[in-house]
This record gives structure tokens, sequence and C-alpha cells, in this order.
């Protein structure tokens, strides 16, 4: 199947996916007891006042025919405006992915860096001792919640040793931002050579990332012993021993039969660390889509909640489609389909 | 001197139960049998006989809790079983070559035919890479797989199942080896094909003069293309010798079922052959293994069995080895 | 066999009794010393949740206003919050929270997602598909996301946050049954099952229910760790259970401005109870996929 055609296949049938998605977080934020325009109008407002925000919502209207104006609007690359920041909600995020996008990069990019040798390790040599310790350091790290670990980490390395700087935003207030080109103020500092941001920037990152790694790389460690395992114990392997092919061969070949499966789960754990990483920011006051998101669900802002999930599972129909395409390139068995 | 000589090996499964007792499956219980170059011995026996496990113990592949815990087994005059891992390593692949069954999942599916081929000779020997290749080529040749050329540079899960059962072949003649041990080697493949790989392995044996071992449950395959017979129940060797031998008479009452059988009752996937459990391993029997499915078994049975010569080569482990044809039939008794 | 033997056989057992049940520990912890950990732990937390009443030095809501904000001390363990509360106190009820919310939760899920996992993996086709089709969609949404948007648009009680919980977590359950009984719908005691006539939900609940329910246990304990965390989490943000309620999540809230200014027991010490909790549960999870490893089950 050409480039192309493989594309165009899944991008319809991704559609139902996304139109199912906007259906029921439609209906959840109507029917539920969400009620913006109570907080929108004040405590001191009268019934006509209530009335006309309600109009100018157009929560005056039915159901369907709001839900058929909103797809349109969607359609059309309209997502409408957040109540709360007064602004087209397509601008928001567009302005916030970037900001969580490099938090989750480093966040995962370095749990897989740790991760992954730490579960082959363990996979070689099951229930050693080195598997025993990482077992149980894997099982709690499952086990802490991120915010709390967060916390502590403020604590600990901005108030007792003051290593880290405060924990609000993503840069000192006193350094002058970088000119905006990628939205990144690492990136953006180091390509305006604007040193001062780029450092201020890096060192606010390492407390959130670090925090992200150690929560992301519980998962890997687990996932990557198991396939390793599963490998271990496969016809192959098995038959490489039968062969006699020396222990560093079989190691090889153990390695790459665990790469395609291990790259998938990483791929998978991007999308499903979008909650945990919207703790950090919340922590951190990040600023990012995720704690856009979790202020929009709190506050009630309806048009910005529909946005902020529609971005989340357009960011994950775009991984899998990503990790699709680098297993096609690295797997001879796969079809792209 | 005998190129491969097993002798008493006793191989068990030891672990322990949720409630801290030891457990002990014994499932290998003096296992000898001895094998020459140019011969080809054919083990048959039940799933869970013990056809594979001898293999693996012979070769040094068990996996715990599997561990043997007694008897030898001589390569050459070389102890295996006492030998160090990698020094065993090296004799694999090498001088004592496998095929296995489920080729299709067993060659590594990450690389190309024709680079497994060239990697297991470049293990094993000093031969330039170049000279590997050339190899590989004659032995995909010498198995009969058309335009050896494109087909190395195939990747596994192109192959038919026929087509990868060869390319195991190949692998195993790559480094000559002395001994070569097929593992079900035709299980899962076309009858058609079965025929085809079967000839072929005689041809070869026939050719590189190598001792072979094939583990079947399908007493048809032992027939048309062994030497010799090894019957196998609960981990031992029950009744063994020329094939000749034992098919026109079989002395021990489990071999005379297996033959008496018709070809469909045993080839349902070898498991529960002929109909009555195969004993608990982890409770095995005092004397006779076989007495409970047995229609000839007497109080003597629950004594140990002797290892009786039916003639030269001919040993049956049974109490009434060789008067059998004076007994009632088992199958008109039933 | 003979009387003698069989008197001696019968002590056997009756001496046994205490031997065999040490044993049986030993072998657990042996086969799985991560599930025994696990255990203790959550046996731990469950006699503070009983016994809370009688192990609290304080009242857990009241306030002492001349106390705010004190560190550890004699008096007050793990110090008092910004309303003068014993935290000590606050962090053994919270075991409450977590058991009360966990287990009414999980029980939730099974009873949901079993009979859901079941039907669909028997009757298979349309059902089936729709069935799973809506379970991937909810993949989508990362689980805290979906919880604190179902709690805050439902109505913000105990109760809901049980519910949403419950709800949200049944398709783990039902995606393991209908695996299960997919692999057991074409097995030969189900087929002759069919064949004898049995009605459908004969079927279903006492020939494939007892096979297909194992693998749903075995995900009880971890489903139960998720639970807890989720509900600490909610409160956490603000959702659900509210302060001064004393809920872990909820604690840490409170402790989250003073860990800037120096008062790191408000928070830390619901924290390191959470952890333990959540712990204790995914060791007992862990342990489970040893413990059912069918090598190890016991023959005789």
């Amino acid at each position: 199947m050409s480039f192309h055609r493989f594309l165009l296949r899944r991008a319809i049938m991704v559609l139902p996916l996304l139109i199912g998605v906007v259906f029921i977080t439609f209906m959840l934020v109507r029917i539920g007891g969400l009620d913006p325009v109570g907080k929108l109008a004040g405590p001191t407002a009268t019934q006509a006042e209530f009335d006309s925000i309600r109009e100018n919502l157009g929560l005056d209207q039915p159901l369907w025919q709001q839900f058929a104006i909103y797809l349109g609007n969607v359609a059309q690359g309209d997502l409408g405006e957040s109540w709360l920041s007064n602004r087209p909600v397509l601008t928001d995020i567009r302005e916030r992915a970037i900001i969580s996008l490099e938090l989750l990069f480093w966040g995962v990019g370095i749990g897989a860096l740790v991760g992954i040798p730490i579960g082959l390790r363990a996979a070689f040599r099951p229930n050693g001792r080195f598997d025993q310790v990482t077992r149980v350091l894997s099982l709690l790290g499952f086990s802490i919640p991120t915010y709390w670990l967060g916390l502590v980490m403020i604590f600990v390395f901005f108030y007792l040793l003051g290593w880290a700087p405060p924990a609000i935003g993503r840069m000192s207030l006193l350094v002058m931002t970088p000119e905006p080109i990628t939205g990144s103020y690492l990136i953006d500092g180091l390509l305006t050579a604007n040193w001062d941001a780029a450092w201020s920037a890096a060192s606010h990152l390492v407390l959130p990332v670090i925090c992200l790694a150690i929560v992301s790389a519980a998962p890997i460690i687990k996932q990557t012993r198991a396939i390793a395992i599963e490998v271990l114990a496969s016809d192959t392997v098995r038959y490489a021993h039968a062969c006699g092919l020396p222990e560093k061969t079989v190691r090889k070949l153990v390695l790459r039969n665990s790469a395609v499966p291990v790259l998938t789960f990483v791929g998978t754990e991007v999308t499903g660390l979008v909650g945990t990483m919207s703790l950090i920011e919340y922590v951190f006051a990040w600023g990012g889509l995720g704690q856009y998101g979790l202020n929009a669900i709190i506050s009630g802002d309806f048009t910005a909640v529909q946005g902020y999930v529609l971005a989340l599972a357009l960011f994950s129909v775009v991984v899998f489609l990503v990790i699709d395409i680098v297993v096609h390139l690295i797997e001879p068995r796969s079809e792209l389909s | 001197m005998t190129l491969l000589e097993v002798d008493d090996l006793h191989t068990h499964f030891i672990s322990r139960d949720i409630d801290n007792r030891v457990r002990v499956a014994k499932a290998l219980n003096g296992v000898s049998f001895s094998l020459e170059a140019g011969r080809i011995l054919g083990i048959v026996g039940e799933t869970g006989a013990g056809k594979s496990l001898t293999a693996q113990s012979v070769v040094g592949l068990l996996r715990p809790p599997a561990k043997i815990v007694g008897g030898s087994v001589r390569f050459e005059g070389r102890e295996l079983t006492t030998m160090a891992p990698d020094a065993l390593n090296r004799l694999r692949g090498h001088e004592i070559a496998m095929v296995v069954q489920n080729p299709r999942t067993s060659l590594d599916p990450l690389t190309r035919v024709g680079d497994q081929l060239v990697r297991l000779h470049q293990v094993h020997s000093d031969a330039a890479p170049a000279a590997s290749r050339q190899r590989a080529l004659e032995m995909m040749q010498a198995v009969g797989i058309p335009d050896p050329q494109s087909r190395a540079r195939a990747w596994p899960h192109e192959l038919s199942g026929g087509m990868a059962q060869r390319v195991l072949l190949a692998m195993a003649l790559m480094n000559a080896p002395k001994l070569l041990i097929a593992d079900e080697p035709t299980t899962g493949l076309d009858v058609t094909v079965q025929a085809q790989i079967l000839d072929l392995l005689r041809d070869l044996v026939a050719r590189f003069d190598m001792a072979t071992t094939i583990i079947t449950h399908d007493l048809g395959v032992v027939a048309h293309f062994c030497d010799d017979i090894a019957v196998m129940f609960a981990g031992s060797i029950v009744e063994s010798g020329p094939v000749r031998d034992v098919f026109a008479h079989p002395a021990h009452p489990y071999t005379r079922n297996l033959i008496g059988a018709t070809p469909e009752r045993f080839r349902v996937g070898g498991a529960r052959l002929l109909g009555g459990q195969p004993p608990d391993l982890y409770n095995l029997p005092d004397g006779c293994a076989f007495r409970a499915r047995c229609g000839f078994a007497t109080d003597l049975c629950r004594t140990p069995v002797p290892r009786t010569h039916v003639s030269a080569d001919h040993v049956a482990l049974c109490h009434f080895a060789g008067q059998l044809d004076a007994a009632p039939d088992a199958e008109a008794q039933a | 066999m003979s009387d003698a033997t069989r008197t001696e056989i019968a002590t056997d057992t009756q001496q046994g009794w205490s031997t065999r049940a040490r044993n049986r520990f030993i072998g657990v912890f042996r086969l799985s010393p991560t599930a025994a950990i696990g255990l203790l732990i959550i046996l731990f937390f469950a006699v503070l949740a009983l016994f809370s009443s009688w192990i609290m030095p304080h009242d857990p809501v009241a306030a002492y206003t001349d106390r705010v904000l004190q560190p550890p001390s004699a008096e007050h363990w793990f110090g008092t919050d910004g309303n003068g509360m014993d935290v000590f106190s606050r962090v053994i009820y919270g075991a409450k929270f977590g058991f009360g919310i966990a287990i009414p939760a999980v029980l939730l899920s099974l009873v949901i997602g079993v009979p859901v996992g079941l039907i669909a993996g028997y009757r298979g086709g349309l059902l089936d598909e729709v069935l799973m089709r809506f379970f991937d969609g909810l993949r989508v949404f990362p689980s805290i996301i979906l919880a604190l948007a179902v709690v805050a648009a439902t109505g913000q009680s105990l109760l809901n946050v049980i519910l949403v919980l419950g709800f949200l977590d049944s398709p783990v359950f039902a995606r393991v049954v209908r695996a299960e009984v997919l692999a057991l719908r074409s097995s030969n005691f189900v087929e002759s099952a069919v064949a004898a006539g049995n009605p459908t939900w004969r079927i279903l609940f006492v020939h494939l229910l007892p096979n297909a329910i194992q693998g749903a246990m075995a995900q009880t304990a971890v489903r139960a760790a998720w639970a807890v965390r989720i509900s600490a989490t909610l409160a956490f943000l603000g959702v659900g259970i509210q302060a001064p309620t004393p809920e872990w999540g909820a604690m840490i809230r409170q402790g989250a401005e003073f860990m800037i200014s120096g008062q790191w027991w408000v928070a830390l010490y619901p924290g390191l109870a959470l952890i333990f909790l959540v712990f204790g549960l995914n060791l007992l999870g862990d342990g489970f996929r040893d413990l059912m490893d069918p090598r190890h089950r016991s023959g005789s």
C-alpha cells in the first residue's frame, strides 16, 4: 500500500473516533451539573442577565442543534471561545501544547532511557537480586502520587537546599523572555543566543522533568522486563541456544526482538502520561495544556474542555500513527494497514 | 568408539508448591541408549513421555526447574553433563546440530535467512565471511531450496513451513555436525511435505555420515526412516532395538498397542495415545509404570522391572518380555 | 487400608492444622514475598481503619486554634495543620477513606464489568464490536481526566466518587473476562453444555463464569490501588471530597502551600500513608501473578 493511501485510510478510520470523543465530551459537560452561566453572571445577576448570557452562549437552543453547530465550527477550525480567558480556544491550545510537549518529551525520554536498560537487565536474570530490587522499586514508582512527589521535591530542592528555582512557571520573571520561535523557552533561548533565558528555562525544567521521568520509568521498567522475558522464552531464543550462539549474540538478538514491542509501549505510555503530566503542571504552575485542561474542567469552561479533549484525542492519534510508521520501518514483517 | 552414549539418565522437575512442600516430577527415569555414526534412531512415545526432554538433557538445554540428577551422557567419550556451559555451547550447532519443530517461529524474524546461516558458521569457525556465504549457498542447494541466491535474502516470515524446515536443515548442516537431533521435524507440515523432508533427511544422513536421532510421535516415520527404535513411556525407554525386530516381534505390551493401533488413532497430536491417562510423574507407581493400562499386568508388575534381552540388541523393560505371544492378546481381552 | 493406618492419618491431619497454616504462609512467602508483604501492609492499614477511634490521640477534625502549624512533637506526633488539627489523628482516620472508597468501587466494577465481559465474549457480533469500540474510545482519555470531568459534572460527593470510579474501571474487568470467554467458548466442555440444551444464562454463569473469573480476581488488588490513588488525586484537586475532611488527598492539598514555606509535615505524612497503602495493594496485585502460575498450584 502506498504511503498516501495509508494516511488517507487512517484518517478515515479515526474520524468516527474523533466525532465520538467530541460527542461524549459535549454531552457530558452539558448534561452534568457544570454551570458556566452562574459563574459568569456572578452572584448578584438578575434573571434577565442570566437569560442574555445563556442566549449569547447559544445555550438556549436544543442540544442536538448546539452539537451540530459545534461540529460545523470544528470542521472549519473554529473551536469557539474560552469563557474564562475570552480568547479563541484554538489559540490557547496552540500556545500551550508546545509547552506541555516539551515537558512530556524530556520526561518520557529520560524515563525510557533509564527504564529500558533496567528492565532488560532485570529480565536477563529473573528473580535475581537486581530483578527483585527493581521490581519493588518500580512498584513503588507506581504507587507514588505525582503531585506529592513534586511537592516534596520542591520542599527539598527549593526550600531546604536552594538548588532549584521557585516552582512558579517555566522561567524566572527577572530574565527577558526570548524571541518566540518554537514556543519553548529553552529552544528559543538557544536559537537566539539568549543564554540567560536558556539557562533559566533549563533550570526550571529540571524538577518537573525528574518528577515525570520517575513516574514514567516505573511502567517502562515493568513492561520492558515482561517483553524481554517473553522473548527469552520464545522459540527463536531457544533455537539460538540450540545452535550454540554465544551469550553475547543471543543478547543482541533479544534486544532486537524486544525493540518493537518496547517502542510501541513507550508510545502508548506517552499518551497515557498526559493525565500525570497535568498534575505535575498543576503543582509547578507550568501553564501548559495539562494545567489549562484541569482548570477548564474544574471551572466548567465548556468550550475549553471540548477543545482540550479534542486536542488529546488528536495527539494520541498522531502518536499511534508515528509508532506504526516507525515500526514499519524497522520490522520486516509489518504491513501498513 | 560409540559416538553418543547415554547411560541411566535421570532428569527431574523440582519445585515447591503453595504449601511449601517440595514436589518432584520424575520426568526421566534411567534413560539409556547409544548411537553410532551413520545410524538413525527414532524415539517414539506419547506427549509427556520424555522424548524432547531426553534431547534437551543430552545437549544441556534444560531450563529450571528441570535438572539432571543422575546418569551420564558421553559424546565421543567426553562427558556432557558436567561440561562447562561455554564448552557445551561450542559443541551445539557445531558437532551436535538440532532441528526443532516450529521452524518458522524458531528462525530469528529480524535477520535474513542467508545472514542467519552465515552467522551460525561464523560463530563456530574461523572462516572468512565470503567463505561462509559460499557455504550457506551450498547448503541451501543441498537441502533442495531452489534459487538459493534470492532465497538467502528472504525474511523467515516469507517462507512456507516446508521451506523453513529446509532452512533449519541447512542451518544444521552448516558446520558439518557429527550428530543431528531432529525433534518432531515434520510436525505441522503437510503430509506430502513431511515425506519430502524425511526423504531429504535420510539422504543427508547418508551423504554427510552423521548419526541422527529423530524424535516423533508418529510410528510411520520410524518405520520408514529409522534403523533403530526406542519407545518411551513415562520417562523410560520401555523397548529398544533394530526397527525390523521390534516391529516384527514387539516385546513390551505398550509397543504392541502402539503398533496394533490404527494410524488415525495415534496421529491425534500424540496426546492420549491409545486412551488411558499418562501416569502422574509426581507420583509414579512402584514397579512398572504402564501396569494400570496393561492387559497383561499381574502382581509381579508391582516389583522392580528387569531389563530383558529379547535378542542381542533388542531390549524390553517388562517382566514378560518375549513371553507375550503365549498370553491372550490385550485388545481381544478388552 | 487397616484401621491402624487410618487413625494414624487422622491424627496426622489434626496435628498438622497449625503446622499446615504456617507452611502455607511460608509457601506463599517463598513463592511471592511481594504478595506476603503486600498483605501485611494492607492488614496494617485495615487495623488502622477499623480501630481508628481507639488509636487516634485526638479528634481528627478538632481545631486547636492556639497550636496552628506546629512541627511534630510529643503531643502531636505528625504536627498540626493550618487549622490546628492533629495531623497524626487525621492520617489514621484517612485509612477509612482508602478502604471505604476502594472496596465498593472495585465491587461495583466487578458487578458491571464481569457480566458485560461474559455476554460480549459469548455473544460476539455487533454488540461485542460496539462495546469494545466504546471502551477503546474511553481509553483516549487519561483516567484521571475522565474521572475528574465526570465527578465535576455529576456532583461532588463521596458516593458519587465511588460510583464514578466503579463505572470507569469496569471495562478493565470486562476486557479480562471477555478474553477468557473467547478462549473458552469453543472448548469441549462449553460445547457439550450447549449440546445438552442448557439455557444461555446457565452456560454463562454456571459453566463460563467460574473459569473466567480468575483473571478478573487477579486484577482486583491492582484496581483497588488505582481507586485509592485516583480518589486521593481528585481530592487533591479539590474535587469530590473537600477539606477539612481528613482524607489523604485533601490533606496534601491543604499542605501544598506550606511546602514552600517549610511546614513539610502537613503534606508529607498523608502522602506517605497514601503511598504505603497503594504500594501494599500493588505488591499484592503483583504477587498474584506468581501465585496464579499453574506450575506452583497444588496438585494433590
